[in-house]
């Protein structure tokens, strides 16, 4: 059975088809990339998968459930995890504090004996800050554990982000945009780091990213996105040579553009960014 | 690891500058944390302070504790405390649980609450007919007043649910109207003009003992605010306040937790105001008004959003300018330069939010930050506590 079926959604924001007809699998231990340019809808899809959007036609299933009119904290609960495009963390807090904020659902107190000041809630407390930490440290992060949020570079922020989504113990990670904000080097990293991730805790992983290198590196399956439909999908190595998705990128002629894409990706490898412009998004 | 356990979080300014020095040293060598416990944690500025800095902290805490038991007590007190100044007191504490309670609105769950006169004016009554009306004891009143406090503050809650932000403050506000003028005109209630009377428990009906008692529910208060902020609720609250999209995606039950501040918040204005009735043993329902409501929210702006010391004392000292509602002789300005009591606040309340808003964004609790910090055992630090600006969550309300 696979992890994630989005059943030909879609959804109307007023005249705006934001989705048309979108339909998507996730296999159990998947890596599925999504790439496409600004405002193809691959965010609206996010939404509509972790509850923030209701569709207006079409069926979300999570493991066979259909959950497309539960609530999005419902949804976090059976295993959908997620980032966000610019940053989903508390800023005031600092990075262990997010960690513990993020581990809400395995924190096993009721909040009413936390405030009370039961034992058990100190024992937990305890065992939910140990937690954070081990995250931490798995990420190589644990030099900034005590740092306010706020006060630390993007790149390393996209990482707490990626911490503190592994904390809800998610089933399906939803990486929206994680390598943003980072140099090819970086971005390899990340790709192993996520590859790695997927071994050591067992998830399925949708990654929404513009850099290509990054998205073929780790991603078994990649769809493209374009004006809220599904443009491409297959294997990477097909979706990067397909005339249609250079197109839709670079707003050329299918043929020239396809020429051009392809030599960008194999020659240089460092230059996989695709030139576009990031699209604003409220987390 | 040695480096990292150790500190303490939830100092801002301390783990910032901290981990600016540390950075550099741990960049380069990634084996560090073999290093011993003692270095390592002189390098990075862990504190122990000597024995005179011991005795020195020591020295603070007496006097503090013989300011806020002894003094009032006339115990091992060069002072006279009389009449006036321990009713100055009583009022000052029960402020500062009221304080307390709209912090958790403003500060914790951001949302202004313009109408909290009324939270604590529902308790006050509460607790004053179940002791005249029904015969109950003090301690059933309280329990009785805080729960009512809840339950009011829940019905405002589910409002909020769907009105927010400044539209949320106008509904307090014609909450907090509506009660005062509908609510205490009930003279079954309240005992209309002349009042109703709220008699002391047996045993604390002196003034000294009935401060004392305050103080104990001041200090189960603190107690239970310092959980909420230390536990699974508080962080709830925390996220959603500053973004409730990440929030939901933890898992965060976003109308549940904002719910759960109302309830807490609407608990100690009932107590509160329990206090209050059973502090003045005739409550007058015309005391409740919507000055009273601005004067509460002035105090906790003042005394420091998020920041329960702050709260505590910005509370206590507009208790003592003379809101302290009815203590005889009024408050400490009106009997120094003879500004009428019910003024003073008002006078003084604005001037002092607007220093808070543009110069001091933490109010009274970043003046005190660095001594407070001191006190618990750390380095004297001129910028513990202190805030950039303020929020931007704070501003939206």
């Amino acid at each position: 059975m696979s992890v994630l079926d989005v059943d030909a959604v879609s959804i109307h924001f007023g005249g705006v088809k934001a989705l048309q007809n979108v339909s998507l699998e996730v296999g159990e231990w998947e890596i599925v990339g999504i790439i496409g340019p600004n405002g193809a809808g691959k965010t609206t899809l996010f939404n509509c998968i972790t509850g923030f959007y209701r569709p207006t036609r079409g069926k979300v299933r999570y493991r066979g459930r259909n959950v497309s009119r539960l609530d999005v904290h419902k949804r976090a609960a059976l295993g959908i995890g997620r980032t966000f495009q610019n940053v989903g963390l508390v800023k005031g807090a600092t990075v262990l504090e997010n960690l513990r904020t993020a581990q809400h659902l395995e924190t096993e107190y009721n909040p009413w004996f936390g405030i009370a000041g039961g034992l058990n809630s100190f024992i937990e407390e305890g065992r939910i800050t140990r937690r954070g930490r081990q995250l931490l440290a798995l990420l190589g992060l644990s030099d900034v554990a005590d740092t306010t949020v706020a006060d630390l570079p993007y790149g390393m922020l996209k990482r707490v982000e990626i911490a503190t989504v592994l904390a809800t113990d998610p089933d399906l990670l939803l990486l929206d945009e994680p390598g943003s904000g980072m140099g090819p080097e970086e971005a390899h990293g990340l790709g192993e780091t996520l590859l790695a991730l997927r071994k050591q805790f067992g998830t399925s992983i949708v990654m929404i990213d513009h850099h290509v290198p990054l998205v073929t590196q780790v991603s078994d399956y990649v769809y493209c996105f374009n004006f809220g439909e599904v443009l491409a999908e297959g294997a990477p190595e097909h979706v990067r040579n397909h005339p249609e998705v250079a197109r839709a990128y670079l707003g050329e002629e299918p043929v020239e553009g396809g020429g051009a894409e392809a030599d960008a990706g194999t020659e240089s490898g460092t230059a996989g960014t695709l030139p576009v412009v990031r699209e604003e998004e409220y987390a | 690891m040695s480096t990292t356990l150790r500190r303490k979080p939830g100092k801002r300014g301390h783990a910032a500058s901290e981990a600016s020095t540390v950075e550099p040293r741990d960049a380069d060598g990634a084996d560090d944390t073999k290093a011993l416990p003692a270095v390592a944690a002189a390098e990075n500025g862990w504190f122990r302070p000597s024995a005179g800095g011991w005795f020195a902290r020591a020295a603070a805490w007496v006097l503090l504790l013989w300011l806020i038991l002894a003094v009032p007590a006339n115990v091992l007190s060069p002072f006279d405390f009389g009449v006036s100044d321990i009713n100055l007191a009583i009022a000052a504490v029960i402020f500062a649980i009221i304080g307390l309670s709209l912090n958790v609105l403003i500060g914790y769950a951001g949302q202004l609450s313009l109408g909290h006169q009324a939270f604590v004016g529902i308790g006050a009554f509460a607790s004053a007919y179940v002791v005249t009306n029904l015969g109950l004891g003090f301690w059933f009143g309280v329990v009785v007043a805080a729960g009512f406090g809840a339950v009011q503050a829940l019905a405002l809650g589910a409002v909020s649910l769907r009105v927010t932000g400044l539209y949320f403050a106008l509904v307090s506000l014609a909450y907090g109207t509506f009660a005062e003028n509908s609510l205490f005109a009930v003279s079954e209630i309240t005992g209309g003009e002349g009042g109703k009377p709220a008699d002391r428990p047996a045993g604390f009906a002196e003034d000294q003992m009935y401060y004392f008692l305050c103080l104990a529910f001041l200090v189960l208060v603190l107690w239970l605010d310092w959980r909420l902020t230390r536990s699974k609720g508080g962080r709830a609250l925390q996220a959603l306040r500053e973004n409730p999209r990440v929030a939901a995606s933890y898992g965060i039950d976003v109308r549940r937790y904002t719910l759960l501040a109302f309830v807490v918040s609407g608990t100690f204005a009932g107590i509160g105001g329990a206090l209050m009735a059973h502090h003045q043993q005739i409550i007058v329902p015309g005391i409740f008004d919507f000055q009273l409501a601005l004067i509460f929210v002035v105090m906790t702006v003042v005394g420091g959003l998020r920041n329960r010391i702050g709260v505590v004392i910005g509370s206590a000292f507009f208790a003592g300018l003379g809101e302290g509602g009815g203590s005889e002789g009024g408050g400490f300005l009106e009997r120094t330069i003879g500004l009428p009591a019910e003024f003073t606040g008002i006078v003084i309340g604005p001037f002092l939010l607007l220093i808070v808003i543009t110069l001091l964004p933490g109010g009274i609790g970043q003046l005190i930050g660095p001594v407070k910090d001191w006190m618990l055992g750390k380095r004297f630090d001129r910028n513990a506590g202190k805030l950039k600006e303020v929020e931007v969550s704070d501003v939206r309300a």
